[in-house]
C-alpha cells in the first residue's frame, strides 16, 4: 500500500454487474433493488442518485412517486438550514404547491435500544440522554420510573420534587427554543438569540445541579444524583425574578407580528380526529382541542399534589401550537413556584445496590415530555441488564402527521409547519 | 379487569394486573378484532394507542407485539400482548384503526422483521433500504459480543494459546540495543508460546481476563 | 540520545584520532533543518523549487484573512449542534472570530464542523458535502461521537469517528463540548490556518478505512 497514487474519498464502487444479473442477485438475497442511475451522474464527480433512487416497493411509494402532469419531486435533503436535525423530505410539488410528501428517516439512528440491552440499568440512563437531546431530563425520567416499578421501590419525596423541578425547567427552555426555531425557520434571526440566552441561563442552572450542560446524567434508579446546592438556588432565584419579563420581551417580537400571523394562522390544521388517530400527543394534541396530559391522566408522584389545569386551544393551526407552548411555559413557571414551596427535606436517593437486579417482569412508564407522551416499556429477566428496553418517542409519531397536513400548502410553509410540530431527530431516529 | 374477561372469553389466554397496568395476552391473528372492540365499545373506550412495541424472545421462541392503550374511563394502562410465530412472523396491521401505527410497524419490520399484512407502506424506516438483516433480533450480535457468537474462536486472535509472544516481543533488526546483546535472540528463548501463563493452567478459548470484566 | 545512522557513525569513529577529544558532529541537525524543505518527496503536498519554499508576505496576509473569516457549514447532526448554535449566539459569541455566517450551501463554506453522531446512512451525504466544498477547506470534528464513535462505540450503525471518511484538522472532545471548548478548538484551527499546517496544504487522503454501508456485523 503505497501513498503515491491519489486515492479517492468516495465509497469504492460496487462490482460492475450486468443490470439484470444484479437485479436477480438482489431479489434472491431479499434486499431492495439497485439505485436507478441518474443520467448526469458521471459529470458530478461524486455518487449521485436521483429521486426516487430505487424502484418503488410498496403501495404508498408507488402512489408518491407516480407523477402526473406538471408535478415534480423536490428533495429537502438531510442537510438543510432547518434546525431540527437530519431528516429528508421528498416533496411532490406542482409549481410551488405541495401535493404529497414523504419523510425519510434514519440518518441519526444510533441503535440505542440494542446498546441498552448490554448495559446495566444505571448505564441505560446515560445511553438514553442523547435521544431527545433538547429535553434530556425527560429522557431519563421515564426509564427511571420504569426501572423503579420493576425493582419495586419508589423514590423519596424530596427526590420526586427535585425531579419535577428540573423537568419543568427543561420544559421551559425547550418550549422557548421551539419559539426561536419557529421564527428562525421562517427567516427571523433575532428571536433565536433571545431563546438561546434564556436557554443558557437555565442550562447553567442545571449544570450547577447536575454537572453537565446538556446531556445531564442526573437521574438514578431510586432518586436523583445530587441535592440542590447554593449556586443552583441562587441562579434559580435570579432567573425566576426575570423570567416573566424575558418571556414578555420574547413574545413581543413574535406574537403580534403581522407577518408571523399571516404565515401561521390557518396553516397546518390538525383536526381532533386526525390527531387522535395519528397518535399525536403533547402540546400538538392539546392545541387541537383534546385535553390529554399525561401528568393529569396518569399522575406520577409529584404531580398528584400540584395544582394545574390542562390548557387547550381551539383550532389546530401553527399559531395555536405556538400559543399553546407559551401558555405551557407560564404553567411550568407556576408549577416551579409550587414545587419550591412544597419541597420536603429528606434523602435524594433510595438505598439501592450498585448493580440492580430486579425480579423478572414487565413495566411501562409514561411521562409528559415537551414533545408529547414519552414512554418506556422495559422487560427484565432477573439479570443486571434489561432484557428489552423500548422507548416510544413522541417526535417520531408526530412526524406521521406531515403527509396529511402538507398537501395544499406552499413549499415555504413546510418549514413553518415542521417547526411548529417541534420534532427532534435524536428522538425520532433513536 | 372483569370487563375484558367477559368480552373475550375465547381469545384472551392470560390476564394479569398490577397497580397501574392490566395485561392480556392474545394470539396474533386476532389482534384486529380485539383492538377494534377495545376502541369502539363505549364501556371500554380505549381511544388512544400509546405504544406499539415488538419483543424478540430468542431464536425459536416467539415474537410479541405489545400494544399499550389508554382510556379515560379506566385508571390503568391496558397492555395487549399479541404472540407472533418467530419462523413465519406475520400479523395483521392495525393502521386501519389507528393511522399512527404506521411508523411503529415500519420500525418493527426494520428492526425485527415482523411482516404486517395490510400495511400499505412496509419498508425500512431507520436502516438504509439495502440493509440485509434485522438489528434488534436476539441473534444479531454487536461487535463486542463476538465471544458469544457461534464463530467464537475462528479468528486466532481470539485464542490466546496461539499468540506468538516470542515473535512479537522482538523489537526489530535495526534496534541499536540488539547489537550490544541487551535483548535475547529469538533462538535463545525457550519455545513457550503462552509464556506468561503458569504451567499447568492453559488458557482455554474464550476465557480470558476480558471475560471477568466484560459487562454481562 | 540522538538516533543516528549506524553506518555514518562507524565511519567517523574509525577516522577520528583517539587522543583528541572526540567531537562527533551531529548529522541529525541537518536533517531537522532541511526537513521542511523536503516536501517534494511528499506525494500530494508539493513545494517544488526554492522559490516556493519561503512563504511570501502575500501568502501570510492571505492566510491571516482566511483565518479570521472562516465560514462554517451548517452541518449539525445531533446534540452537538445545539451546543454549536449556543456558541453562535449571544452569550458565547463566535461572531467575534468572524464565524457567524453559518452557510447553508457547501459551495460557500470554509469549515465543516461535524457536530453530532455520524451514522452509516448519513455518511454518504456528509462525504458528498465535503467533496462539494471548494478548497481551501478544513474540518473540525466536534464531540466524541465524531472523534471516535464516542458513547456509541459498539453500535451497528455509527461510523466510529468521522476521520474514517474524511480528513480532520481539529478534534474537539466533549459530550457535548462546552461552547468555550468549541471556541478553543476554532482558535486552534485559526492557528493551523495561519501556520499552513491544516489539511488543505498537506492533504493526505487515506480513503475510507472501513465504512460498512450495508453489512452485517456478525
Amino acid at each position: 500500500m503505497t501513498a503515491t497514487e491519489p486515492r479517492e474519498t468516495r465509497i469504492p464502487d460496487p462490482i460492475d454487474l450486468d443490470a439484470a444479473e444484479e437485479a436477480r442477485l438482489r431479489a434472491a438475497a431479499g434486499i431492495a433493488p439497485a439505485p436507478i442511475a441518474h443520467p448526469g451522474a458521471e459529470y458530478a464527480g461524486f455518487e449521485m442518485v436521483g429521486i426516487p433512487d430505487r424502484p418503488p416497493q410498496t403501495d404508498r411509494e408507488r402512489e408518491l412517486y407516480t407523477l402526473e402532469e406538471g408535478e415534480m419531486l423536490v428533495n429537502m435533503g438531510p442537510q438543510h438550514p432547518s434546525t431540527h436535525g437530519v431528516m429528508r423530505l421528498v416533496l411532490k410539488v406542482r409549481s410551488e404547491v405541495v401535493t404529497d410528501l414523504d419523510v425519510v428517516l434514519g440518518y441519526l439512528h444510533r441503535g440505542i435500544e440494542k446498546l441498552c440491552e448490554n448495559a446495566t440499568y444505571t448505564t441505560v440512563l446515560t445511553y438514553v440522554d442523547p435521544m431527545d437531546y433538547m429535553s434530556g431530563m425527560h429522557n431519563e425520567h421515564a426509564p427511571a420510573l420504569a426501572f423503579e416499578k420493576l425493582y419495586g421501590i419508589e423514590a423519596p419525596p424530596r427526590a420526586q420534587y427535585i425531579r419535577a423541578l428540573v423537568v419543568e425547567l427543561n420544559r421551559v427552555f425547550s418550549h422557548g427554543l421551539m419559539m426561536g426555531f419557529l421564527a428562525l425557520d421562517m427567516g427571523g434571526l433575532t428571536p433565536i438569540l433571545y431563546s438561546f440566552i434564556n436557554r443558557d441561563e437555565i442550562v447553567d442552572m442545571l449544570s450547577a445541579i447536575s454537572g453537565q450542560r446538556m446531556l445531564f446524567n442526573f437521574f438514578r434508579v431510586g432518586g436523583v444524583n445530587f441535592d440542590t446546592n447554593d449556586e443552583f438556588l441562587s441562579r434559580l432565584g435570579t432567573w425566576h425574578s426575570k423570567q416573566l419579563k424575558n418571556l414578555k420581551d420574547n413574545e413581543l417580537l413574535i406574537t403580534d407580528n403581522e407577518i408571523f400571523k399571516a404565515r401561521t394562522k390557518k396553516m397546518g390544521i390538525i383536526s381532533r380526529e386526525d390527531a387522535i388517530s395519528l397518535g399525536v400527543t403533547g402540546p400538538n394534541l392539546r392545541a387541537s382541542g383534546v385535553p390529554f396530559d399525561v401528568r393529569k391522566a396518569h399522575p406520577y408522584p409529584p404531580y398528584r399534589d400540584l395544582e394545574f389545569d390542562v390548557i387547550t386551544q381551539a383550532n389546530g393551526d401553527v399559531y395555536d401550537r405556538y400559543i399553546q407552548r407559551i401558555a405551557e411555559i407560564k404553567q411550568s413557571m407556576s408549577l416551579i413556584e409550587q414545587i419550591m414551596d412544597k419541597m420536603p427535606h429528606g434523602p435524594v436517593q433510595a438505598q439501592v445496590p450498585g448493580i440492580i437486579r430486579p425480579r423478572p417482569g414487565r413495566a411501562y412508564a409514561a411521562i409528559e415530555s415537551p414533545r408529547g407522551l414519552y414512554s418506556v416499556y422495559a422487560i427484565s429477566d432477573g439479570g443486571p441488564n434489561p432484557y428489552r428496553f423500548r422507548m416510544r418517542d413522541p417526535s417520531l409519531i408526530t412526524l406521521q402527521v406531515m403527509p396529511k397536513l402538507m398537501p395544499g400548502h406552499l413549499i415555504a410553509d413546510t418549514m413553518a409547519v415542521m417547526a411548529s410540530l417541534d420534532p427532534i431527530m435524536g428522538g425520532v431516529d433513536k | 379487569m372483569r370487563l375484558i374477561g367477559e368480552r373475550f372469553p375465547d381469545v384472551v389466554s392470560s390476564l394479569w394486573t398490577d397497580e397501574d397496568t392490566v395485561e392480556i395476552t392474545i394470539p396474533g391473528a386476532r389482534n384486529l378484532e380485539v383492538l377494534r372492540t377495545l376502541r369502539d365499545d363505549p364501556e371500554l373506550a380505549f381511544w388512544m394507542l400509546a405504544d406499539e412495541a415488538g419483543v424478540d424472545y430468542g431464536p425459536g421462541v416467539r415474537f410479541e407485539v405489545v400494544y399499550h392503550l389508554y382510556s379515560d374511563l379506566h385508571p390503568a394502562w391496558l397492555r395487549v400482548r399479541a404472540t407472533v410465530d418467530r419462523d413465519d412472523p406475520s400479523i395483521p396491521s392495525i393502521t386501519g384503526l389507528w393511522e399512527g401505527a404506521m411508523f411503529h410497524e415500519r420500525e418493527m419490520y426494520d428492526m425485527l422483521g415482523i411482516i404486517f399484512e395490510g400495511n400499505r407502506d412496509l419498508r425500512r424506516l431507520y436502516m438504509s433500504p439495502d440493509y440485509k438483516s434485522f438489528p434488534q433480533r436476539r441473534d444479531f450480535l454487536l461487535p463486542d459480543d463476538a465471544a458469544d457468537s457461534p464463530a467464537a474462536g475462528v479468528n486466532p486472535l481470539e485464542r490466546p494459546e496461539t499468540w506468538d509472544l516470542v515473535r512479537f516481543a522482538n523489537l526489530g533488526p535495526l534496534n541499536p540495543l540488539a547489537d550490544a546483546g541487551a535483548l535475547p535472540d529469538a533462538s535463545a528463548v525457550v519455545a513457550d508460546p503462552a509464556g506468561d501463563q503458569p504451567e499447568g493452567s492453559p488458557v482455554e478459548a474464550g476465557e480470558t481476563d476480558a471475560d471477568a470484566s466484560r459487562p454481562r | 540520545m540522538a538516533v543516528t545512522d549506524p553506518g555514518r557513525d562507524d565511519a567517523r569513529l574509525a577516522t577520528a584520532p583517539a587522543a583528541d577529544p572526540i567531537v562527533i558532529p551531529d548529522a541529525s541537525r541537518d536533517e531537522t533543518l532541511l526537513a521542511p524543505f523536503r516536501m517534494e518527496e511528499h506525494p500530494q503536498g508539493g513545494f517544488h523549487g526554492l522559490l516556493e519554499v519561503i512563504p511570501t508576505k502575500a501568502d501570510y496576509v492571505l492566510d491571516l484573512i482566511r483565518a479570521n473569516s472562516l465560514w462554517p457549514l451548517l452541518s449539525g447532526l445531533s446534540c452537538c449542534a445545539i451546543e454549536m448554535m449556543s456558541t453562535a449566539t449571544s452569550k458565547n459569541d463566535i461572531d467575534r472570530f468572524g464565524m457567524f455566517p453559518f452557510r447553508a450551501s457547501p459551495r460557500q463554506a470554509d469549515v465543516l464542523i461535524v457536530a453530532g453522531t455520524l451514522t452509516t446512512k448519513m455518511a454518504g451525504p456528509l462525504v458528498r458535502l465535503w467533496e462539494q466544498m471548494p478548497e481551501p477547506k478544513w474540518c473540525v470534528a466536534m464531540g466524541t461521537c465524531t472523534t471516535s464513535g464516542g458513547r456509541f462505540k459498539r453500535s451497528y450503525s455509527v461510523v466510529q469517528g468521522v476521520d474514517r471518511v474524511m480528513p480532520v484538522d481539529v478534534y474537539v472532545p466533549g459530550c457535548p463540548p462546552r461552547p468555550e471548548g468549541l471556541i478553543y478548538g476554532m482558535m486552534k484551527l485559526q492557528e493551523l490556518v495561519k501556520q499552513r499546517r491544516g489539511h488543505w496544504r498537506t492533504y493526505v487522503d487515506r480513503g475510507p478505512q472501513r465504512v460498512n454501508w450495508e453489512g452485517d456485523v456478525r
